[in-house]
């Protein structure tokens, strides 16, 4: 398929999005409320520890949570990011069985994964527009100061993101032969969470959990958009983290593809495709 | 180049067609134009050079999702559903086909299978020289889809918005789908609509946009489930013409209608297939179908200036099978009997009629429908007739 092709096809996902996003301007509104509710808390979360002047944790050994609050932002806002690489591949297919309009979309010369892939093009703008609220609620309301290179923190952010849109893929496949109960979004979504250093130092979690979060992808990417955006750390001081990322990267995107062609070939054997 | 032997080109071969298909990922603009390249030439023995759709020993059943999980665990599974069993059937290229069939039958699973979204699980279908399963996405620029389903679209989008995604789906640049639209949304008489939400539509214009849809890349296949439910009278007549205009259209369009308005299959289709517990039974005309599992007919005449019990004395001698004579709403008698079709008791009856003092003022007669010649399959599968010989009947 010619990239012309490829990206009319995006773009007709992407214009559909728009227009029904535009549909609810509401809903649209109350999110970027509760963005904006959320870093709010947060701020008044960091007081306590702030005691509203100079942090006490400064000389603390988790460098980069010398300032709280801006190690919360970014947290939640690359979590929120992540979360979409995670999931939207598989919400895709999801809502298109449950509203009813996936037989009509396979019914055009598009096949699966290109369905997939254009479908989530919304998330991801949706993703990347709510992650910069954090950031710039953050900083404009609430004073917190980014340093280092955002250039190389997203591209961190995307490489993390498609790590975690492999296993969005798997989440997928899962999606088309089980068609609900997903136990990747489980074991990524609370595990990101707890596990991953999104709400505090992955330190604290003692020896024995610490191997689970290592096992997250989630955690590299945070340690080193963190590493890049709090302390102003240059390529090559998180290269670990980008060199982990590649090879979670290397071995999860073949079989992922693997496993959602297999998927698919079952869901139409079965003439399961279009339930849910 | 010798083409590269698979489970599929086996299932070609056996069915006489040489395979030559290419990859499925191709540009699919490439599809819209056709590649006769990664066709599937018809050779000896197989189909007719103008078929626009061969089915050769189609079966499906679908298996029992999960089976094995569900044994491993010991839990209760059901059987598995056998939808179609060795279906061959050959549509030609511009032809209006009739599908036929109770709920449950085949029909739709038939459909799908043509367009893709379902996988045979032995034999296969052509459209137009592409394989169904090799050739999926060249399949679906092929064919037009419209399914009985209203949920398939975007209900809080306009009828523009839904068309000109679907449009970009198909590859069309803005310009030409914005062309197309605006020639379908004309067709079907939408103007009116056209910036109105999908779910503020009447499940008649619903109906329309369903049927725009399918036509949006003006493929040479289009599969009809029950084009006109839902619409008015003159609205359904108008699609009827509408559909036969596309079938005698330069290129023609074929039409694999199913429907349950026996009625308007009859009226449109070249050809009908009665299909029964997903086998083919029978194959013909309308009127061969007819002919063929009705040679009798119900013939009814009404005489006047004769009293019902004179009439049914002149008649009675002839032995006419079914005989029966009521009085009409104006006076007047109506005797009912049924005769082999072209038989000379019609001739008779009227000579009786009148030799007894009657004026004969109407004939009619009612033949068999294709809801006779259904009625009569399913009389068959209720009692145990499951042969699944589908009978072809002569030109």
């Amino acid at each position: 398929m010619s990239a012309v092709l490829l990206l009319r096809r995006i773009r007709a996902y992407f214009v559909r999005d728009l227009q029904l996003e535009l549909s609810y301007r509401f809903a649209f509104f109350l999110r970027v409320l509760s963005v904006l509710a959320v870093v709010t808390t947060f701020f008044f979360v960091s007081r306590i520890f702030t005691g509203g002047g100079e942090c006490p944790c400064a000389n603390s050994p988790f460098a980069q949570w010398r300032d709280p609050l801006a190690a919360w932002i970014t947290g939640l806002a690359v979590l929120n990011y992540f979360m979409t690489g995670f999931s939207s591949l598989a919400n895709a297919i999801r809502s298109e069985q449950a509203q009813g309009t996936l037989e009509g979309t396979l019914m055009t010369p598009i096949s699966v994964t290109t369905l997939v892939v254009a479908s989530s093009a919304w998330d991801f703008v949706q993703a990347t527009f709510f992650a910069s609220l954090y950031f710039f609620f953050g900083w404009a309301i609430f004073g917190v100061n980014f340093r280092g290179s955002f250039l190389l923190a997203f591209a961190i952010l995307l490489l993390t993101t498609l790590v975690l849109a492999s296993i969005g893929i798997l989440s997928a496949s899962f999606a088309m032969v089980f068609k609900r109960g997903d136990p990747f979004a489980v074991f990524l979504g609370t595990g990101s969470a707890l596990f991953s250093g999104v709400f505090f130092p992955t330190q604290l979690l003692g020896s024995g959990f610490n191997h689970i979060s290592r096992a997250l992808p989630p955690t590299y990417g945070l340690d080193g958009i963190r590493g890049v955006l709090i302390e102003g750390r240059t390529f090559g001081e998180v290269r670990d983290s980008v060199f982990t990322l590649l090879v979670f990267l290397a071995v999860l995107l073949p079989f992922s593809v693997w496993v959602f062609s297999r998927a698919v070939r079952r869901a139409k054997r079965e003439g399961s495709l279009i339930q849910y | 180049m010798p083409p590269t032997v698979t489970k599929q080109d086996e299932t070609r071969t056996a069915t006489g067609a040489d395979v030559r298909a290419r990859s499925t990922a191709d540009d699919a603009a490439e599809v819209a134009t056709g590649d006769a390249a990664s066709r599937v030439t018809p050779s000896v023995g197989s189909p007719h050079v103008g078929s626009a759709i061969v089915a050769r020993d189609l079966s499906k059943t679908y298996p029992v999702p999960l089976a094995r999980l569900k044994r491993l665990f010991r839990r209760k599974s059901d059987t598995p559903t056998e939808a179609l069993r060795d279906v061959n059937l050959e549509i030609r290229e511009g032809e209006i086909f009739g599908l036929i069939g109770r709920n449950g039958a085949g029909k739709t699973t038939f459909a799908k299978i043509i367009a893709t979204l379902v996988q045979p699980t032995s034999g296969g279908v052509v459209i137009h020289g592409f394989d169904s399963v090799r050739d999926e996405e060249r399949v679906r620029a092929q064919v037009g889809l419209a399914s009985a389903e209203e949920r398939s679209f975007y209900w809080r989008l306009t009828i523009l918005q839904n068309l000109s995604f679907f449009a970009r789906l198909y590859g069309m640049d803005d310009r030409r789908a914005r062309a197309r639209i605006r020639e379908l949304i004309e067709l079907f008489e939408l103007g009116e609509q056209a910036r109105q939400r999908f779910g503020q539509l009447s499940t008649g214009n619903k109906q329309r946009v369903i049927l725009a849809r399918a036509m949006l890349n003006d493929p040479p296949v289009l599969l009809l489930d029950e084009p006109t439910r839902s619409l008015d009278p003159l609205a359904a007549a108008a699609m009827r013409s509408t559909i036969r205009r596309l079938a005698a259209g330069t290129p023609p369009k074929t039409v694999l209608l199913t429907s349950h308005n026996l009625a308007e299959i009859e009226e449109l289709c070249d050809r009908v297939a009665v299909i029964s517990r997903g086998s083919i039974r029978a194959l013909g005309t309308p009127q061969q179908l007819r002919v063929e599992h009705g040679s009798t007919e119900l013939v009814r005449v009404t005489a006047r200036a004769v009293s019902r019990e004179a009439a049914a004395s002149a008649l009675r001698p002839l032995a006419l099978a079914g005989f029966s004579a009521r009085a009409g709403d104006r006076g007047e008698v109506v005797c009912e009997f049924t005769r082999e079709v072209g038989d000379a008791r019609l001739d008779a009856a009227l000579g009786a009629l009148r030799a007894a003092g009657g004026e004969v003022v109407a004939v009619e007669a009612e033949r068999a429908t294709l809801l006779d010649v259904l009625e009569r399959y399913e009389r068959g599968r209720e009692a145990g007739d499951h042969t699944g010989d589908a009978v072809e009947l002569p030109k």
